[in-house]
């Protein structure tokens, strides 16, 4: 079992949390994940530059810990790991990446989603959206909240 | 008494303030009169998902500040 949770302050590159999941991953025969990619747009149409998440010294990380390291009691998975950017993010970036390995398909499913319920909802980050309309805080909606509640 | 705010708090409010509260005064007196202060903040600082830390640790509004405390209000987060 590994449980990989950081805060990156830097470009977060899915394609190398990917090629490390799997590396860790060598004998499990599912592994899924998710990113999340900063849009060009706003809900009401207009362009958004980047988006930036300010994030709290302590608070921060420790939610990003607590939420992988509750994923990998929850389900049964192998491997957790969870990378969150903080910082200013232009359209197209990776915003965050999520993934879990298992020896079957159902659980790493079930954990990524999970953990993204979550981390929508009680990662500890202040998100704005900087674009056309100026500044724009964004907070989760109540879709957010209700899919949060699907897990108790 | 210093005090911390973050995202939207601290757009409305500063990231950092010094009140005269006094030792025993609630987390609730505190935040109620931040609100009355800044009226633009206080719908953020009254909402039921924001957080309220002393030393990096969640605390409730009945929590009783002690000199020296550092309180931080932290609005309703948002990840991903």
């Amino acid at each position: 079992m590994s449980v990989v949770a950081r805060l990156e302050e830097e470009a977060l590159r899915p394609e190398q949390e990917l090629a490390a999941l799997l590396s860790e991953a060598k004998g499990d025969g599912a592994v899924v994940t998710f990113t999340g990619v900063a849009r060009p747009g706003s809900k009401g149409g207009q362009s958004v530059y980047h988006l930036v998440l300010d994030h709290h010294p302590a608070l921060t990380l420790q939610s990003l810990e607590e939420i992988a390291v509750e994923a990998a009691a929850r389900f049964d998975i192998s491997h957790v790991r969870v990378v969150h950017r903080c910082g200013d993010i232009a359209a197209g970036e990776a915003i965050v990446f999520a993934g879990a390995a298992a020896l079957h398909r159902r659980a790493a499913f079930e954990a990524a989603d999970y953990l993204m319920d979550r981390l929508k909802t009680e990662a500890v980050f202040w998100k704005r959206e900087v674009g056309e309309r100026g500044s724009q805080w964004i907070e989760p909606t109540d879709a957010d909240y209700a899919d949060r509640e699907r897990w108790g | 008494m210093k005090i911390l705010f973050y995202g939207r708090l601290a757009e409305a409010i500063a990231l950092e303030l010094e009140v005269g509260a006094s030792p025993g005064s609630s987390v609730a007196d505190v935040r109620e009169r931040l609100a009355a202060e800044h009226p633009g903040a206080a719908a953020v600082l009254r909402n039921e998902r924001a957080l309220s830390l002393v030393r990096d640790r969640l605390v409730r509004d009945d929590y009783r500040l002690a000199a020296g405390d550092t309180l931080e209000f932290l609005p309703p987060v948002s990840g991903g």
